[in-house]
């Protein structure tokens, strides 16, 4: 083979211009014999670390480099040869993209040839290619270059098979010899085979958003830009073998490698004269006799030592001391914060504050999390106020400046439903075929890459049209390639050295955000460390939780200082009653929790860890509650995994267990546990897990164990491939579980309060838990222009029994005749859940917040609320004083906000559309305007509770007034439908007819088909479950309902009930006629064919129930 | 007093579309409709939106303004059609036509009150029938006729009769009744107010705002308005709402005008005795002809597209429809164009009136004629007239020229267009993107295949075979290497076969005797594929 190495190489990164993947151009160059590799993407140092980690698999060299394209001259090859030449091209690709928007470079000759950053190309070896047509400008601008950079420029060439290559060889030669520059060939490689040809085409026109049979010239009008062997590349270039030889002088001076990108940690300033270990020693010993005012435990300090010891080990003091450093921090601002992750369950970082849980409840071993022998960075993941992070971010923006930090980015890959979108717009599929394609993928399967010929047959599309298999076919080769640059969620990467000078910096789409090329994989292959500042609602809810209980009862409360174990909070807990509380308030979490029932902090941890895909396909969750109910011996395959299980009753539901086992069992060195790990979370596309699978496999079955148990275990660790979820965040997680379900317990009205004003946030929504609010005894109390504020607050009840309802609501409620069960029922529960309320908080009160009205904006409230004073007495006044356009003063009506001036909505309403929308004439100025405005009186129509209720929705999506079911009861009733409450006192496997709105719809992936169903009525929820088979006859009313009815068998598992639904009835036309003046006639339903049929006009189609929140 | 008629066309669309998928011919006399759920769609709002239904997809739940995706959740193999509001409107121009057989005085209605214009749901007619309906016996005949056609042609419909077009429109579209009339008449303006005064507050034809806004206040029907002082009403919702409840209740005058489709560009001839014979239907043109050409020369304007209506003693209609590449006034050169048609034309019984209108017209400035008749503007300007009497003679499809296409394959680079068409306003390159290599001059239709000696894997040709005569190359440029497009391939070769047995060499090379070819060689060589050469054009 001669030697020959190809320089310029365009991978996948340069998105939408290279075909293939890095690791598919280092396998192809290690088949052609190459001995070294260049990469250089488009203005582009993302997919280096991608190829490096390829290159050294294949154990070939990878020369790092970038094709530089310019705003205004030829494009260069640029090839570091040290260091310090990457370092400077590094950040003249930062200068280039900080100057662009998101994604975008915008560099310049002048940039490159002059300036500090780039140093006219020191220490570089420049390829200039030359343009298509080599004419006087291009050689003027050569020249131009030539005389600025002097050493190691070359003009690159390349066999086009366009026809005229000889011309084009000789005229370059000619040029090369005039200005005496070097040739180098090179084969502009944009694909590692030529089949990628095809692939090349599509990516093309995705680019340029044409359709594969207008793309035209856009195209390549042959397929020979691929890798070609040395051999090959000599007969092309038969008469200039130079050029050929050039390459591999090039390659020999660049013998720059990315491993030689050292991590340092920042600085952080430390007290004088000491290490950063001494102020972490420091720092935490401090932090411990806070902790323990009363003397240190003896077994918490030699933890300490013990830990502290490991730390200076390993030499992570610096980056605790960073962690510590944000942390506090966010303290000095209020902000309340969490960490999690590894190492963040330690004692340091106990006593450091970073997080609330006392290692000593959970005992878990240090080493466990950093560990010496694994060489593995510590991973501290630290949880912010969703509301309140930007501050944080902005603040290690400024503390270590924009050289040297910078957010991970992520690489926004194809997944099949993208890739069928993009490719079926290029090969001019229909707009509505695509979305029909799409919903195939959207049902159940959207990692697959096989779609069934059913389903697509399903939709109404022929599986076996040829251009439909194009589609299908070049979707799925298409799947994993990069797509665009995106920033992790929070991932900070903090350097010593200027950042920009390991790895190019851009802009983020968001204002003031700067990211970095690299995702965390790529960190992660470099040893780079990188910090996760990340985002949580719950947070938000508990400080404002937390500052409420303060102000009103003047009770400060921190993450560790609320009661531990307290008895109330499992019991509720154990109801599963758990609406609001964070993570464990889905439908499935919700079943669970009697199930599991918890008694103690470490069984949240489990609590939040089982219901998981992971657990649940690897089918450990009915074992480990067999066990727990002790109907199932606790029984250990093997001694030695007593010690990995003795935890969880010898049932895996950890990812760090299943990793022990690979390492216990299936005798993995911890290092190549961790590759099993990696392989199943990220690079998942390597085809490395059924390596694994059969190593881990045969590697238990060889010490011993049963074939069963080892394919479950592995099953087991496929699932968390998905959605992996330690132990050590299952444990910062469950610390949040308990304190959200301690204030839900203890102080209702102040978490509900919290939880409204942190919308939107978990899995409810305002009406769910101002029901449940109310459920547990909260008195809720209606937005009011004169009462309300722009978030939800808590008022004082002079009397503790709240009068029963004001005389407005009284009259219209007396219009129906209902059962007042939703107030029966609150007061019968308030009883037994008020003996855990706080009595301050049962002396509180719920005032919504004018958040809740539609359209209502935060500035327009604050005005209403600051220009208050002793309130407004008319809708003038108001108008008057706060000069709130008439639309938002509209709005306040709507939402039956005027009840403290005695108008109703109605009369509201009226009011405010009669205020002139002109200024007052200049001659009438001083007048008040009803002063010489006498109008009529109007008396306008009442308005019944249904109206009330269906304009309650509209405007606030909720009404404290009556639920739209119980208005429905009597058509319902004479159906012969139960209340959902009702269910629970029948037997199982009776048959019931129900109804209700419906919530959510869900098809967990690991329920296989099965969808679940919450509908809600004025009585309570329900839980249905609907079969595949019945989904499928079923699916308009399944998909379309809002209104559900549901005749199926009841099924009860210890208190949790479902109904098996076997016949589905869509009701929701009756919610359009809540305001209509007849409430629903049974004969509605039996209108004539022809009658409906021309009856879309008076449809109404818009219901005023919010939408459900599906498959979430 | 004035009589009007409003109907309500709710399913125009599908309906439309029934029409053409089962239109009532032979094959199908029923008129059978689509029973599969169908939907129209449309662009709007960020998303594909459903705008018409027909009763199979109202079955399933799919509603106009429905987001495509929620009614394919309902009904995944919902069958879509683009919504057409062009070829729409060109088919309720139709109907108006056909309606003109009650009243002469018919308009178009396509008042629309829902937010977002996406739909033609609220489509109708209007018809003013005052003095009309004795002809047809009743109101109550007239009606049964009409919704009898159009029962035949497969519309949907439901009308009002009243005397003010306000209260037609709200008796058509929201008065229901127990008996599923689908026509509703009210005879004398207090009938008006009691018929309507239980109808929606949307029958007022109001914005929508105003009607929430309204509905709002619980004035949910129109009856609710009687009441209420008026003054009020007009402070906080504007004029309209009670002009339109003064024009529905006949207390204000509406004026509706009725559209002809007649252009500005027409002229009438009516005959006392019918005429047949060719001399007199051409006579009879060539008037028209001239004293149209009159109307265009006064406005600047030239004729594209002219239009003969022959209006047949029968009642029935024949047309004769001529198009020009250019705008033209000519009266010589038009009427010669009909010439080329007239024979075409059944007079049937007799014809006793022709309408000759200018459908389509461009502006064209008067020109002063040059004194030199060779000039290259009267050449360029007898080739167009050659071709509009070849095009008018052989069809527009049938004369064409060459346009470049922007394709990598040869042949595929140009392709024929109707030389009266248009030229397309992007300029194309006829060479490619590397301008070099040339194409050459002639380009067979058919490569040839030939017997050529070349070096091997990728070499140029060093001697070849054509016409059976030896020709030895001395000089070659090339390979020029030509992927053929693999999206044009059927079967499962497609990923392979372009890039291997089909890809194409081209060479331009010269024989001895100076004579250039073009070559190529089909196949990439492989030592059990020998590839085939072939001959694809000639250089000058």
């Amino acid at each position: 083979m001669h030697p020959y190495i190809e320089l310029q190489v365009t991978t996948n990164y340069s998105f939408l211009r290279g075909a293939s993947h890095p690791r598919e151009f280092a396998t192809q160059a290690k088949n052609l014999g190459y001995e070294a590799l260049a990469i250089s993407d488009r203005n582009t140092l993302a997919g280096a670390v991608r190829m490096h980690v390829a290159c050294k698999q294949q154990n070939i060299r990878m020369i790092s480099g970038v094709r530089l394209d310019l705003e205004d001259s030829p494009s260069f090859l640029c090839f570091p040869t040290d260091r310090r030449a990457y370092g400077r091209l590094s950040q003249l690709l930062s200068l280039g993209k900080r100057r662009a928007g998101k994604g975008q470079c915008y560099l310049f000759l002048k940039d490159l040839l002059e300036g500090n950053v780039f140093q006219s190309g020191k220490g570089q070896v420049v390829v200039v290619i030359p343009p298509d047509e080599i004419n006087s400008i291009f050689k003027n601008t050569l020249h131009k270059i030539r005389n600025k950079i002097k050493n190691n420029i070359y003009l690159s060439v390349n066999k086009k098979y366009s026809g005229n290559d000889k011309t084009r060889f000789v005229a370059l030669k000619a040029l090369t010899s005039s200005l005496s520059l070097p040739l180098v060939a090179t084969n502009d490689v944009q694909a590692h085979l030529p089949e990628r040809k095809i692939l090349h085409d599509v990516l093309t026109c995705i680019r340029e958003h044409c359709q594969i049979n207008e793309a035209g010239f856009l195209l390549h009008a042959n397929a020979e830009h691929h890798l070609k062997s040395g051999d090959e590349m000599l007969r092309l270039f038969a008469d200039y073998p130079e050029a050929i030889a050039n390459t591999v002088k090039i390659a020999d001076q660049c013998r720059f490698s990315l491993d030689e990108l050292r991590y340092e940690y920042p600085v952080e300033p430390v007290s004088f004269g000491s290490t950063p270990q001494q102020e972490l020693s420091r720092l935490t010993w401090e932090g411990a006799d806070e902790r323990y005012p009363n003397g240190i435990p003896n077994k918490i300090k030699t933890q300490i030592n013990h830990e502290l010891t490991l730390i200076k080990e390993l030499g992570y003091a610096a980056y605790f001391l960073t962690i510590h450093d944000i942390v506090r921090f966010a303290r000095s601002r209020n902000i309340l914060c969490q960490g999690r992750g590894s190492a963040a369950n330690s004692s340091v970082c106990y006593m450091l504050g970073v997080t609330s849980v006392n290692p000593a409840e959970i005992e878990l071993l240090f080493e466990r999390f950093v560990s010496a022998e694994r060489n593995e960075p510590p991973d501290i993941d630290v949880d912010f106020e969703h509301e309140r992070r930007e501050e944080v971010i902005q603040y290690i923006y400024d503390k270590y400046g924009r050289t040297h930090s910078g957010i991970t980015a992520t690489h926004i890959t194809y997944r099949y439903k993208s890739a069928l979108r993009e490719i079926g717009k290029v090969m001019g599929l229909t707009e509505d075929t695509i979305q029909s394609l799409s919903s195939v993928v959207n049902w159940g399967q959207s990692n697959k890459r096989d779609l069934k010929e059913e389903y697509i047959r399903e939709v109404g599309l022929d599986p076996t049209d040829p251009i439909l298999k194009m589609v299908l076919d070049l979707a799925r080769q298409i799947i994993g390639f990069p797509r665009h640059l995106s920033q992790h969620t929070g991932g900070f990467v903090i350097t010593k050295a200027p950042l920009d000078t390991v790895v190019p910096i851009e802009n983020a789409a968001m204002k003031d955000r700067t990211v970095i090329e690299w995702d965390k994989d790529d960190l992660d292959a470099l040893g780079i460390l990188k910090v996760d500042v990340l985002a949580l609602g719950m947070l938000t809810c508990i400080r404002k939780a937390f500052d409420l209980i303060d102000h009103h009862h003047g009770r400060k409360l921190t993450l560790s200082s609320i009661p531990q174990g307290d008895q109330q909070t499992y019991d509720m807990l154990c109801q599963g009653d758990s609406i609001g509380v964070f993570q464990v308030e889905s439908r499935a979490q919700m079943s669970m929790l009697p199930r599991l029932k918890p008694r103690n902090y470490y069984d949240l941890v489990i609590e939040v860890a089982i219901v998981r895909p992971g657990p649940i396909q690897g089918d450990m969750v009915h074992p480990f509650l067999r066990r727990r109910n002790g109907s199932e011996k606790v029984y250990y395959p093997k001694k030695e995994l007593e010690e990995v299980l003795s935890r969880t009753m010898g049932v895996p539901l950890f990812q760090e267990q299943a990793m022990k086992i690979a390492i216990v069992a299936a005798n993995f060195s911890p290092d190549e546990a961790d590759g099993l790990r990696r392989a199943m979370a990220t690079f998942r596309h390597d085809g490395k897990l059924p390596l694994y699978r059969e190593r881990f496999i045969s590697g238990m079955l060889q010490n011993g164990y049963e074939l069963d148990f080892a394919e479950r275990c592995f099953k087991q660790i496929e699932g968390f491939g998905d959605y992996g979820f330690p132990e050590s965040h299952a444990a910062s997680f469950a610390l949040l579980v308990y304190v959200s379900a301690w204030l839900k317990c203890h102080y209702p009205a102040a978490f509900s309060a919290a939880i409204l004003n942190s919308q939107p946030m978990g899995f409810y929504k305002p009406a769910q838990l101002v029901r449940d609010a109310r459920e547990h005894g909260v008195e809720v109390r209606e937005a009011d222009v004169n009462n309300s504020n722009w978030d939800c607050t808590l008022e004082k009840i002079t009397n503790i029994f709240p009068p029963p309802f004001r005389t407005e609501k009284k009259r219209i409620r007396n219009e129906v005749k209902f059962s007042s069960f939703l107030i029966k029922k609150s007061h019968d529960d308030g009883l037994e859940v008020n003996k855990c309320r706080s009595s301050k908080d049962r002396s509180t009160a719920l005032r919504l917040g004018l958040r809740q009205i539609k359209g209502i904006q935060k500035t327009a409230a604050e005005l209403l609320v600051n220009t208050r004073k002793q309130g407004y007495s008319s809708v003038l006044e108001l108008k008057a004083r706060t000069n709130l356009k008439s639309s938002v003063l509209e709005n306040l009506a709507r939402a039956d906000t005027f009840q403290s001036l005695g108008l109703n909505r109605r009369r509201a309403f009226w009011a405010v559309k009669g205020l002139s929308v002109d200024a007052p004439l200049p001659l009438f100025k001083h007048l008040q305007e009803h002063q010489f405005q006498r109008e009529p009186s109007v008396v306008l129509p009442t308005m019944r509770l249904g109206e009330q209720v269906a304009d309650d929705y509209l405007s606030l999506k909720l009404s404290l007034k009556a639920h739209p079911m119980e208005l429905l009861r009597p058509h319902f009733k004479a159906e012969k439908y139960i209340t959902c409450a009702s269910l629970t006192q029948l037997s199982t496997e009776s048959l019931v007819l129900v109804a209700g709105l419906v919530l959510i719809r869900q098809r967990p992936s690991s329920a296989k088909g099965v969808i679940f169903i919450t509908i809600e009525d004025e009585t309570g929820v329900a839980n249905m479950i609907i079969w595949p088979h019945k989904m499928e006859q079923y699916r308009q009313t399944v998909f379309g309902s809002q209104l559900l009815g549901i005749r199926g068998k009841l099924q009860r598992e210890g208190i949790v009930t479902h109904v098996v639904a076997e016949r589905l009835f869509d009701h929701s036309f009756l919610l359009g006629n809540l305001a209509s003046k007849n409430l629903p006639d049974p004969n509605f339903v039996q209108s004539s064919d022809i009658k409906n049929n021309l009856s879309i006009a008076n449809k109404k189609t818009r219901t005023p129930i919010p939408r459900s929140r599906d498959f979430k | 007093m004035r009589r009007v008629i409003s109907l309500w066309l709710p399913t125009f669309a599908i309906d439309r579309i029934n029409h053409r998928a089962y239109g009532k011919s032979q094959a199908n006399p029923s008129g059978k409709t689509i029973d599969k759920p169908l939907a129209t769609i449309t662009c709007a709002h960020g998303g594909q939106r459903i705008t018409a239904v027909n009763s199979a997809a109202q079955a399933v739940g799919i509603v106009p303004k429905q987001s495509l995706a929620d009614a394919r959740t309902l009904y995944p193999s919902l069958t879509v059609h683009q919504a057409d509001p062009t070829a729409d409107l060109k088919a309720l121009n139709i109907l108006r036509e056909i309606c003109e057989r009650y009243t002469p005085w018919v308009a178009i209605d396509t008042f629309d009150n829902t937010p977002s214009n996406v739909s033609l749901w609220n489509t109708g007619l209007w018809l003013n029938i005052t003095g009309c309906a004795h002809l047809f016996g009743s109101e109550e005949a007239l009606l049964e006729d009409l919704f009898y056609l159009l029962k035949n042609i497969g519309y949907q419909a439901r009308a009002g009769l009243a005397s003010t077009p306000g209260a037609a429109w709200a008796l058509a579209r929201y008065k229901t009744d127990p008996q599923t009339k689908l026509w509703f008449i009210s005879n004398t303006n207090e009938d008006i107010r009691n018929c309507i005064a239980e109808l929606p507050m949307k029958g007022l034809r109001l914005e929508c705002a105003i009607i929430e806004g309204l509905e709002r206040m619980g004035l949910l029907s129109i009856g609710d308005l009687y009441r209420i002082p008026r003054a009020p009403i007009t402070r906080r919702f504007g004029k309209s709402v009670l002009h339109r409840l003064d024009q529905a209740l006949g207390d204000l005058e509406e004026s509706l005008s009725p559209q002809r489709g007649r252009s500005t560009f027409s002229k009438y001839l009516a005959f006392i005795d019918p005429i047949g014979r060719r001399e007199d239907i051409e006579a009879a043109l060539n008037r028209l002809v001239v004293s149209l050409c009159t109307d265009l020369e006064q406005a600047n304007q030239g004729a594209r597209r002219l239009v003969l209506t022959l209006y047949r003693v029968d009642k029935s209609t024949g047309k004769v429809q001529i198009s020009t590449s250019q705008p033209r006034r000519d009266p010589t050169h038009l009427s010669m164009l009909f010439r080329e048609k007239l024979e075409i034309i059944d007079p049937g019984l007799g014809i006793d009136a022709i309408v000759l209108s200018a459908s389509e017209t461009n502006p064209l400035k008067v020109r002063q004629t040059g004194l030199n008749t060779n000039s290259i503007a009267e050449q360029t300007e007898n080739v167009i007239k050659l071709l509009d009497r070849l095009v008018s003679r052989l069809g527009s499809d049938n004369v064409t020229r060459l346009e470049p296409v922007e394709r990598h394959l040869p042949e595929l680079a140009s392709r024929e267009v109707s030389a009266v068409s248009i030229p397309s306003g992007v300029k194309q390159d006829w060479r490619g993107p590397t301008h070099y290599p040339s194409r050459p001059l002639q380009l067979l239709v058919h490569p040839l295949r030939i017997d050529v000696i070349a070096e091997i894997p990728d070499g140029p040709p060093f001697l070849f075979y054509w016409q059976n005569h030896q020709r030895r190359v001395i000089a070659a440029e090339g390979p020029e290497r030509i992927t053929p497009e693999w999206w044009l391939i059927r079967g499962n070769m497609w990923k392979t076969k372009p890039l291997n047995n089909d890809v194409r060499d081209y060479y331009r090379i010269e024989d001895k005797d100076g004579k250039r070819y073009w070559l190529y060689r089909k196949g990439l060589y492989h030592p059990d594929n020998h590839p085939t050469w072939y001959i694809h054009g000639f250089f000058a």
